[in-house]
């Protein structure tokens, strides 16, 4: 059981940060077709179709990797000055309430839709002769699954949580802030800092 | 319990109280008066702390269910579904968030590229004459960097390892001190590009292009404000923020420079020429020499281009523009500088890099916005100091005989350009040139890739999609080029940008199934009944619609505000005759109080993460409150002189 939810943590993640490359290729494809519009004078007319498939994939894929990281915005007015227990609990009701509904009916709708999509062979009707757009459907009954899996791992760790009266540790990743590597980065060492607070501290006493 | 616990509950029963006090009894509640519950349970759902994107998913399932049920109990099941996938797709095919994961993904590059610390210190040297320099240099830096990455917690934190130490040591009180590094952070959110933007065009349905275009002027404003703020407290109350002594403003020199400055002239020009014609000093390189005279005449080179392009452009058979404009802001963003950066900032529009040195960010963006409608003929004067440029602008109206001939205005520009070229050559340095070199090597490429990116979008040039890719391309070659691009940086950029747009966009698609909940159970009938029937004045709604987001800003981020709430708003607005466009600079302008406001302020939290022990939060919260005030007043302002922001959209997309 352990494993295969640690293994579930870890196909999120594998699966998010592949599709998240997307955007290193969205940037060079847009930048090769503005030179090519500009400076070559040969627009393609699959472009916008293309750029809008590769965001579309790149953040519905990225849904199961950023709720595994516990990235999605929350408010935490609240929330994070309560004890890990009381949060677990509440993060489980909702999940129960509000996650697992939403998101089955997203997963299981967006099959129908895909399907549909498959059934008339259906193209971008964007430009004449526009690429084919049922693979791009069907990116999201596929990213719902994952996020439903995704989803189930979070309320296993919320009842882990409400046992052990601690949240259990999420796998490593980078962060937006990591005033670790920021330190690095400017080299400001601690001890820098805690000399500046004797300073500040001195001359508080002067006062 | 702490008191955030207890101001949370608050709201938190406020919210549940006011549900229940202004809602019919369960019993002849209408589909509307669901809306309204709807709404006040989300509020009260969100403060619990689940992730948003869920709440508003879930939430909005249940209610579409219910809504759809009241008309034909048969069809609800599959009529929810059907919303709920159209939903998802349309955000996923969303041709204005596209632009969301590119912004993002450049923002994190540049900050990677490391910039910072540079740019401080040579805003810190180019300033130090102005009083409370080092506070402004910290506004300016955050001001310029947080534009480039709108990251807010990144810049904030890296700020206040640089930052705060260096203004502590000075003297600088802690409240001033992290009231400057607070508040500059958070201007990234304002100064377009900026994602927020982005998120309330595709809310409200606004032009992001004219969103852009209408924020800039604003975004520069507040920075002017605080910047103002600044001096003025450090001429008042000189023991809050002391001037800088004599030695930490020496310029190191190379010793080139020392022994030319030393013998020949501390001028540059005549220095350097002096030097090269000369024999005299063979201990001097020559490459040295004339590698700097190259970098001593980048501003003239600069002008030459800019007015070269823009005498080819004005003296095309087109419509043109005058310059008053261009004047009158160029001055107004002058008034923080000293006399002779003045000068040249009235008259060096087309003058990038002599006004860098000690303006606000944004003046440089200003010459050539204005600039470019402008005019600029006239190489033919150019200073006769400058012998290359004058073989340049020769050449230039020789080639174009059959031209129209430029307005005057062109040439009273130009000859304020050339006046301005002087005045700065007249005093420009050796110490003077070595910061010239340190800003050339951090602002110049910050403030030129804003710029550019900026530029097209707003000109027309290219879509926000391809402008920001284009940026997101420049970053790359921008941390190329400061050596800071390996595996790692990129592999944890591109992580970054995938969570950032996918807590973005999932919150649109959460948010997008929610108001198409809220709009079938005819919630937004009741407001619109409700705030009509209340027979307000333009004026009034107004001040109670930035009321009501003020307030907001408290439990809420600003995300989830726009997304929740913008919607609500926005169809209220024609019924009194305001622009969304003009709605949505009061509203993102509003939204940087929500960064500062305690007890939940993130930019506070930031900082005390990487200040020393002492400094305590209710002292940056209190160091705070004057930039907030600053807020309000520039939202009174804003609202008194639309114009502030409306000018730039107005003349370019009439």
């Amino acid at each position: 059981m352990q494993n295969l939810l640690l293994f579930i943590d870890k196909v999120s993640t594998w699966i998010g940060q592949f599709f998240s490359w997307l955007i290193v290729a969205l940037t060079f494809m847009i930048s090769w077709e503005v030179f090519s519009r500009y400076v070559l004078d040969s627009p393609h007319a699959w472009a916008f179709d293309v750029m809008s498939m590769m965001y579309g994939s790149l953040f519905m894929m990225a849904g199961a990797y950023t709720l595994s990281k516990n990235g999605h915005v929350r408010g935490d007015v609240l929330y994070g000055f309560f004890p890990p227990r009381l949060q677990a609990w509440l993060d489980l009701t909702l999940y129960i309430l509000f996650f697992i509904p939403g998101v089955v009916a997203l997963a299981y709708a967006g099959y129908g839709f895909a399907a549909d999509s498959w059934a008339i062979n259906e193209h971008s009707n964007v430009t004449a002769d526009g690429p084919p757009i049922y693979p791009f459907k069907t990116i999201l009954p596929i990213a719902g699954a994952f996020l439903l899996a995704q989803g189930l791992v979070e309320i296993v760790r919320c009842i882990v949580c409400i046992r052990q009266g601690e949240w259990p540790k999420r796998g490593d990743d980078v962060d937006e802030v990591d005033v670790a590597k920021l330190k690095e980065m400017v080299n400001v060492k601690d001890e820098d800092i805690a000399k500046l607070g004797e300073l500040v501290a001195a001359k508080g006493n002067q006062k | 319990m702490k008191k955030e616990v207890w101001f949370g509950l608050t709201i938190m029963a406020l919210v549940v109280l006011s549900a229940f006090v202004l809602l019919p009894a369960p019993a002849d509640m209408s589909n509307g008066h669901l809306g309204l519950l709807m709404l006040a349970l989300v509020v009260v759902a969100i403060m619990l702390g689940f992730p948003t994107a869920f709440t508003l998913m879930g939430m909005g399932m249940i209610f579409a269910w219910i809504a759809y049920r009241s008309s034909n109990p048969d069809l609800a099941v599959q009529q929810t579904l059907d919303l709920m996938v159209q939903r998802a797709f349309s955000v996923m095919s969303n041709d204005v968030l596209i632009s969301i994961p590119l912004f993002v993904f450049m923002g994190y590059l540049i900050e990677r590229a490391n910039l910072i610390e540079k740019l401080f210190k040579s805003m810190h040297l180019a300033m130090a004459r102005v009083p409370g320099s080092l506070a402004v240099a910290t506004i300016v830096t955050c001001a310029i960097f947080a534009t480039a990455t709108g990251i807010v917690g990144a810049v904030v934190t890296l700020m206040g390892l640089l930052a705060l130490p260096a203004m502590l040591r000075a003297g600088y009180s802690v409240q001033l001190s992290a009231g400057a590094i607070t508040a500059g952070g958070c201007l990234g959110i304002l100064i377009p590009p900026s994602v927020m933007l982005i998120v309330y065009g595709a809310t409200a349905g606004v032009s992001v292009v004219k969103l852009y275009a209408g924020a800039f002027f604003p975004g520069i404003m507040l920075a002017t404000l605080y910047v103002l703020y600044v001096i003025i407290i450090a001429k008042i109350k000189p023991s809050m923020a002391p001037p800088m002594s004599a030695e930490d403003r020496i310029v190191p020199l190379p010793a080139f420079a020392q022994v030319v400055s030393k013998d020949i002239s501390n001028n540059v020009l005549p220095g350097l020429i002096g030097a090269i014609k000369g024999k005299r000093n063979a201990a001097v390189p020559m490459r040295d020499l004339l590698n700097h005279l190259v970098i001593a005449l980048l501003p003239l080179l600069a002008v030459a281009a800019i007015m070269g392009t823009i005498y080819l452009k004005v003296t095309a058979p087109l419509p043109v523009e005058t310059v008053e404009g261009v004047v009158a802001m160029g001055g107004e963003l002058a008034d923080s500088a000293d006399a002779e950066e003045e000068t040249s900032n009235v008259g060096g529009l087309a003058e990038p890099e002599a006004d860098g040195l000690q303006t606000p960010p944004g003046s440089t963006e200003v010459a050539k916005a204005e600039a470019a409608p402008a005019a600029e003929p006239a190489k033919a004067d150019a200073p006769g100091s400058a012998s290359s440029a004058v073989t340049v602008a020769a050449e230039t109206p020789a080639t174009d005989a059959e031209r129209l001939p430029a307005p005057l205005s062109f040439w009273i520009g130009l000859a304020s350009c050339a006046v301005a070229l002087a005045l700065f050559y007249a005093y420009f340095s050796f110490a003077r040139l070595e910061i010239f070199k340190m800003l050339l090597g951090s602002f110049f490429p910050l403030a030129l890739m804003i710029l550019a990116v900026l530029g097209t979008i707003v000109f027309g040039l290219a879509t926000p999609t391809e402008a920001a890719a284009m940026g997101s391309l420049g970053g790359l070659l921008l941390a190329a080029a400061y050596r800071r691009l390996n595996y790692v940086v990129l592999r944890e950029s591109v992580y970054l940008t995938a969570k950032t747009s996918a807590m973005v966009c999932w919150l649109f698609v959460g948010s997008s199934i929610f108001s198409a909940a809220f709009a079938l159970l005819g919630g937004q009938e009741i407001i619109n009944t409700w705030v009509l029937g209340m027979d307000l004045t333009p004026v009034q709604f107004m001040i109670l619609a930035q009321v009501v987001i003020f307030l907001l800003g408290w439990p809420l981020e600003w995300t989830e505000i726009i997304v929740i709430f913008m919607p609500i708003f926005i169809p209220l607005l024609p019924h009194f005759g305001i622009d969304p466009l003009f709605f949505g600079l009061l509203v993102a302008l509003n939204l940087q109080t929500a960064f500062l406001s305690p007890p939940v302020a993130m930019a506070a939290f930031y900082l005390k993460g990487v200040s020393p022990p002492h400094v305590t939060l209710n002292q940056i919260f209190a160091g705070m409150m004057p930039f907030m005030a600053i807020q309000v007043f520039a939202i009174v302002l804003l609202y008194m002189f639309p114009a502030i922001g409306m000018w730039l959209p107005e003349v370019l997309y009439k």
